[in-house]
C-alpha cells in the first residue's frame, strides 16, 4: 500500500533512486506487517495475517522478542530464496507462469478457499460462514467482466466495491481495539528481555520446512493476479500439514507458523519481479505500480526490458539483496524498543489503533466512504470474535474471491457453457490435473471422516491444550 | 508552532477575498480515474509534472478508482467549481449514459487538455492458427464458435473494435473472453487462455517487438511508424474509413462551472505541459497520436468521438439504452 | 469465574485449536439468527442479478454469489441449530461480559468520529477523539491528555499529510491554505 502512496513523490526523481525507493518500502513492507501482527494481534498487511495467528499468542507470553527474531531471521531466508530465483531462474519460470489457464487459477483459488480448515479455530461451521462473507463481500460492486451491479442495492456508494484493506483494518484492528477494552486497567504483560537471535541448531531445524514455503511463495508470487498474501497463507497451512510434532500446537505459538508465512510471503517478492522483468506483466499490485513508474521514466517494460536493458535487470536484483539485507540488519535493532509498544499504556495505545486505522482505510483510496466500512466491519468483527466467529477466513475469502470468479467465468466461457467440455478440460493439461488431485486431497483430508481418524491421535493434546 | 499557526490563519482570512488572479494559492486536487500503474495513471503522472512548472502550482495526483472510473467521475462532478479538484480521465464516460452506468458524462466537465488519442489494433497468440487479418476472418469462418477473442467489458475498446469488425464484415461467430483491463487481457493471450486481441498499440508494442504476439492489422487509416510492418486495416477493406480514425483518449477536465480564468491558466499549463519533450518522446514511443487540444476544439471531438462511438455500439446491439433517449445524434444527423 | 483472564473467551487467541464451545454466550443465539437473516436477504439479492450484456447461464455474474450466500445460509443455518441446543452460560451477562459500557461509549465515538469527519475535518475530528478517548481510558489530568493527543496526532499528521500526500478531509481548518502559506514563507526566507 506505501508504495502506491509513495510513487507521488518519486515520478520527479531519477529513475535509479525511484526504483530504489520503492523496492526498499516493498520489502520492507511485507516484512513489517509481521511487527504488529504479532505484538498486537493486528496484521500490518493482507501478508501478515497468517503470522499474527503463532505470533500474537507468543507475545502474549512474553515472548515478542524471540517472535521478531525468528520473523526477521525467516524473511530474511524467504526473501534470498526469492531474489535468487529471480536472478537465476526467471525467464523458466516466467514460461511456467504462463502456462497457467483460466481454469488452473480458478483451481488454485479453490485450493486456497479449502484453507478455511485451517484457519477456523473453534468451530469449522463458523468457519465456512466466515469464508463465504468474505467471497460475498468480494463480489460487491460493478462486476469488473460485465459491470453488472452486484450486491449494490442501488447504492451509488457500493458500485465500487468495498476495499479490501478496509475490510481487514476494521476487522483486526478496531475490532481488536474494542476488545482490548475489556481489559484497560489490567497491567501489561511484560516482555522478556532473552534471546532475540534464534540460535543456528533452530535455523537449521527449520531449514527444510523453509525452503518448502519459500518455493510456495515464489510460485505465488510469479503468477500474476496472486501474490504474498495467498502464498503466506497457503505456507502456514503447508507448514500444519507436514509439521509432525511441533513444539507447541499450531495457534498457541508454534515457531513453525512463523517460519512458514514469513519465508513464503518474503519470496514472494522476487517471485512478484519475475513476470515483471521477463515479460512486462505485473506479478502483483506492486509491482504493476513499478511497471507504471519504469513507464513513466521512459523505459519500455516488457519482454525487452531484459535484452535492451540488463542493467536494469541487475539493478533491481541489486536492490532487493540489499534491501533484503538492510531488513535483516534494521530488523534485528531495536527490537526491544518495539516489544516496549506492548507495554505501553492501554489507555493511549487504544484510542490510537483506532485511529491510525481511521487514516489507514482513508489512505489507500482516498475515500471517506472506506472509513466508515473499516468502522463497520470493527463493530461487526468485534461481534464475531465475542462468539467465536474465526476472522482469518472472512479475509481469504475477500482475496481469493476475485481470483475464483472471474477464472471460473472465464474457463466456462471458453469452453461455451458446457460443463462436460469444462471436465475434459480438468485432465488435458498435466498442471490442471495435478491441481485437481491436490483439492481432491486436501478436501478428503477435511471430511469428518478423516477429522475423527486424526481426533483419536491427538485427541488428548488437543483436549488438555 | 501553536502561534505561528494562528498567524497563518488569520492571514488568510485576510487575503480570502483576493482575486483569482492568484491561483492556485493551494495544492490542487488531481483525481485519475483509474488505478496506479494503469495507462491513465502513466500518462497523466508524467504529464503533469511539466504542467505545475508551467503552473507555478502543485497538483497532487490520487488514484480512485472504482465502478469502470464512475466513482472519480462522480467525486469530480459532485466538488466545488473552483479548480482545486480536477479529473484526469480516459474515454469510457463518454459511454457510461448507454451503457447504463451512470447519468453523468464529460457534459458535465470542461475539458481542460485531451492530451493524446491511442491507436487500436489486432494482435493474436504466436501459435494461432492464421497470420494475417484476412486468414483469421476466413477461420473463423471455416471454424465457427472457435476462435476466442478477449475483452474488457462492455463499451472496452475490444468490444467497440469487435462491433466495428461486426458492422464492417458482418457477424463473428466467436467466443468473447473477458477480462478486466488489456493488462491482464494480453497475459491470457501470451498463455494461450485467448487467441485474438484487440489492444491499444501502445500496451502490445512491446510484447510484438520480442515476437511474444503476433500482429494482424492496425486499426487507423495509415500504417503506424512504429510498426511499419503491420497493414492498417483500411487497406485490407476500405468500409473501416467510416468509422476511422477511431481511439481511446486521455484528458484533464474541471467541473462545468469553473472560472473561465481558471479554465485559462489551466489549459495553458497542460499545453505547455504536453509540449515538453520529454513527454512527446515517451507517448510517441508507445505509438499515441498526440492531440493537445482544448476549449471548442475539445468539446467538439468529444461530441463526435460519442456520436460515432455509441451508435456503433448501439447499431451492434450492445447497449443498454438507446443513445436517442439522452439526446445523442447519429453521427451526421 | 476469573473474569479478566485474557484467554477466556474472548477471541484474541484466533488461532486456539479446534474446539467446539460447551455453552451459549448471552446474545449468541440472537446473533446467528441475524446472520441467518443475512445470508438469506443476500441469497435472494444474488437471485436477481442480471447479466444485462449477455447470458444467465454457469458464467453468469451471479453464479458465485449466489453459491456464496447459498454456502452462508447453509452454514449459518446449522451454527443456529446447534447454538440453540447449547445451554446458556449463566455465569456472563450481555452488558458485563459482551458489550460493557466502555466498548458501547467507544463504539458510539467512533460512530460519531464517522459523522463528524467529513463536515468538522480531520484534524478537529482526531483531536476531539484522541482527548475524549484517552481522558476517559486513563483518568489522568487535562494537561497530560490534550499534550499526549496532541503529539501523536502532530506526529500521525506530519507522517500521512506531509510526507505521503494523503489529503485528508479539510473540514474547518484551512489546511491547503495554511501550509501554501507556510511554504511561501519558507520560499521567501530562502530568497
Amino acid at each position: 500500500m506505501a508504495v502506491s502512496i509513495l510513487i507521488s513523490f518519486t515520478f520527479s526523481w531519477e529513475v535509479y533512486p525511484a526504483i530504489a525507493l520503492m523496492i526498499g518500502i516493498y520489502m520492507g513492507g511485507v516484512y513489517g506487517g509481521s511487527r504488529t501482527a504479532i505484538l498486537l494481534n493486528i496484521p500490518g498487511a493482507p501478508s501478515a495475517i497468517a503470522t499474527a495467528l503463532d505470533g500474537y499468542p507468543m507475545a502474549k507470553r512474553g515472548e515478542a522478542g524471540t517472535a521478531i527474531g525468528v520473523t526477521t531471521v525467516m524473511s530474511f531466508i524467504g526473501g534470498f530464496i526469492g531474489i535468487g530465483v529471480l536472478a537465476l531462474a526467471a525467464p523458466l519460470v516466467s514460461e511456467f507462469a504462463l502456462t497457467f489457464q483460466p481454469r488452473d487459477y480458478m483451481l488454485l483459488a479453490v485450493l486456497g478457499i479449502l484453507l478455511v480448515g485451517s484457519l477456523s479455530q473453534g468451530s469449522l461451521l463458523k468457519g465456512i460462514f466466515a469464508g463465504a462473507l468474505g467471497i460475498a463481500i468480494g463480489a460487491v460492486g460493478r462486476d469488473p467482466l460485465t459491470f453488472t451491479e452486484r450486491f449494490t442495492f442501488d447504492l451509488q456508494l457500493m458500485e465500487g466495491g468495498i476495499s479490501f484493506i478496509a475490510v481487514m483494518i476494521g476487522m483486526f484492528g478496531v475490532s481488536e481495539a474494542l476488545l482490548q477494552l475489556h481489559h484497560v486497567h489490567t497491567p501489561s504483560l511484560r516482555q522478556k528481555i532473552g534471546r532475540i537471535l534464534p540460535s543456528l541448531a533452530t535455523v537449521k531445524k527449520h531449514l527444510p520446512l523453509s525452503l518448502q514455503t519459500s518455493t510456495i511463495g515464489v510460485i505465488i508470487g510469479a503468477l500474476p493476479g496472486t501474490g504474498g498474501d495467498i502464498a503466506a497463507l497457503m505456507a502456514y497451512d503447508h507448514a500444519k500439514r507436514v509439521t509432525k510434532a511441533p513444539e507447541r500446537p499450531f495457534g498457541e505459538g508454534a515457531i513453525e507458523g512463523l517460519v512458514a508465512p514469513e519465508t513464503a510471503n518474503n519470496a514472494a517478492v522476487g517471485g512478484a519481479f519475475i513476470p515483471m522483468m521477463t515479460l512486462g506483466i505485473p506479478g502483483d499490485a506492486v509491482t504493476a505500480i513499478m511497471i507504471g513508474a519504469l513507464f513513466i521514466h521512459g523505459l519500455n517494460p516488457g519482454p525487452m526490458l531484459m535484452i535492451d536493458q540488463p542493467d536494469m535487470f541487475w539493478f533491481i536484483v541489486g536492490c532487493l539483496v540489499t534491501a533484503n539485507v538492510f531488513m535483516l540488519l534494521f530488523g534485528l535493532t531495536g527490537i526491544r524498543l518495539f516489544t516496549k509498544i506492548v507495554e505501553m499504556p492501554r489507555a493511549v495505545l487504544i484510542p490510537l489503533i483506532m485511529l491510525l486505522s481511521i487514516v489507514g482505510a482513508y489512505a489507500v483510496n482516498n475515500s471517506v466512504s472506506d472509513v466508515y466500512w473499516m468502522l463497520g466491519f470493527g463493530l461487526f468483527g468485534y461481534f464475531m470474535r465475542q462468539y467465536g466467529y474465526p476472522l482469518g477466513p472472512v479475509i481469504l475469502g475477500v482475496i481469493l474471491s476475485r481470483l475464483l470468479d472471474d477464472n471460473w467465468r472465464r474457463a466456462i466461457i471458453s469452453e461455451r457453457e458446457d460443463l462436460g467440455l469444462f471436465f475434459h478440460g480438468l485432465f488435458s493439461s498435466p498442471l490442471s490435473t495435478v491441481l485437481f488431485v491436490a483439492v481432491i486431497v486436501i478436501f478428503v483430508s477435511q471430511t469428518p471422516l478423516w477429522a475423527r481418524g486424526k481426533a483419536k491421535l491427538f485427541g488428548k493434546t488437543e483436549k488438555t491444550a | 508552532m501553536k502561534r505561528s499557526l494562528l498567524g497563518a490563519i488569520g492571514a488568510i482570512a485576510l487575503t480570502a477575498t483576493a482575486a483569482v488572479a492568484d491561483y492556485p494559492e493551494k495544492d490542487i486536487q488531481g483525481i485519475i480515474q483509474w488505478g496506479a500503474g494503469g495507462s491513465t495513471d502513466t500518462v497523466m503522472r508524467s504529464v503533469t509534472p511539466h504542467a505545475e512548472e508551467a503552473l507555478g502550482g502543485s497538483i497532487v495526483l490520487q488514484n480512485m478508482t472504482g465502478a469502470v472510473g464512475a466513482i472519480a467521475l462522480n467525486h469530480v462532478a459532485g466538488a466545488a467549481a473552483d479548480g482545486y479538484t480536477l479529473l484526469m480521465g480516459a474515454e469510457n464516460p463518454m459511454l457510461y449514459k448507454v451503457m447504463g452506468l451512470g447519468d453523468k458524462d464529460y457534459s458535465e466537465f470542461t475539458p481542460i487538455n485531451i492530451l493524446a488519442r491511442g491507436t487500436p489494433m489486432l494482435v493474436a497468440n504466436t501459435d494461432a492458427p492464421f497470420d494475417s487479418y484476412a486468414e483469421m476472418m476466413d477461420y473463423i469462418e471455416a471454424n465457427p464458435g472457435s476462435v476466442r477473442f478477449g475483452s474488457t467489458g462492455p463499451g472496452g475498446l475490444p468490444s467497440v473494435i469487435t462491433a466495428m469488425i461486426e458492422t464492417v464484415e458482418g457477424g463473428l461467430d466467436v467466443i468473447a473472453v473477458p477480462y478486466d483491463g488489456d493488462g491482464p487481457a494480453l497475459t491470457g493471450l501470451q498463455g494461450g487462455a485467448i487467441d485474438v486481441m484487440p489492444a491499444v498499440l501502445g500496451a502490445a508494442i512491446e510484447g510484438i517487438r520480442a515476437g511474444k504476439m503476433k500482429p494482424l492489422a492496425v486499426f487507423d487509416t495509415a500504417a503506424s511508424d512504429k510498426l511499419p510492418d503491420v497493414p492498417a486495416v483500411v487497406d485490407i477493406n476500405a468500409e473501416y474509413n467510416t468509422y476511422l480514425p477511431w481511439g481511446p483518449f486521455f484528458g484533464v477536465f474541471a467541473p462545468k462551472g469553473t472560472p473561465d480564468d481558471i479554465v485559462a491558466k489551466l489549459s495553458a499549463a497542460y499545453a505547455t505541459g504536453a509540449q515538453n519533450p520529454e513527454f512527446i518522446e515517451l507517448m510517441e514511443g508507445r505509438g499515441y497520436t498526440l492531440m493537445g487540444i482544448s476549449g471548442d476544439e475539445a468539446e467538439a471531438f468529444l461530441t463526435k468521438w460519442q456520436q460515432g462511438t455509441v451508435w456503433l455500439l448501439q447499431d451492434a446491439g450492445l447497449t443498454k439504452t438507446s443513445p436517442e433517449a439522452f439526446g445523442i445524434k447519429r453521427p451526421g444527423e | 469465574m476469573q473474569h479478566l483472564d485474557p484467554d477466556h473467551h474472548d477471541g484474541t487467541s484466533q488461532a486456539s485449536p479446534h474446539r467446539e464451545a460447551a455453552k451459549r454466550r448471552p446474545g449468541e443465539l440472537l446473533f446467528a439468527l441475524a446472520l441467518s437473516a443475512l445470508s438469506l436477504f443476500l441469497l435472494w439479492d444474488a437471485w436477481g442479478i442480471e447479466n444485462a450484456f449477455g447470458p444467465n447461464g454457469l458464467s453468469s455474474p451471479r453464479a458465485i454469489p449466489l453459491a456464496a450466500s447459498f454456502a452462508m445460509l447453509v452454514s449459518a443455518a446449522i451454527v443456529t441449530l446447534k447454538t440453540a441446543r447449547l445451554p446458556l452460560e449463566r455465569a456472563e451477562t450481555v452488558f458485563r461480559d459482551i458489550l460493557p459500557g466502555v466498548v458501547m461509549l467507544f463504539a458510539a465515538l467512533l460512530i460519531a468520529y464517522g459523522i463528524l469527519l467529513r463536515p468538522l475535518g480531520f484534524l478537529p475530528t482526531s483531536a476531539l477523539f484522541l482527548i475524549v478517548a484517552i481522558k476517559l481510558l486513563a483518568r489522568r489530568g487535562w494537561g497530560w491528555t490534550i499534550g499526549i493527543a496532541a503529539v501523536s496526532l502532530l506526529v500521525i499528521w506530519l507522517i500521512f499529510r506531509i510526507l505521503f500526500s494523503v489529503l485528508m478531509p479539510a473540514g474547518v481548518v484551512p489546511e491547503a491554505e495554511v501550509i501554501q502559506f507556510v511554504r511561501t514563507l519558507f520560499a521567501q526566507g530562502q530568497s
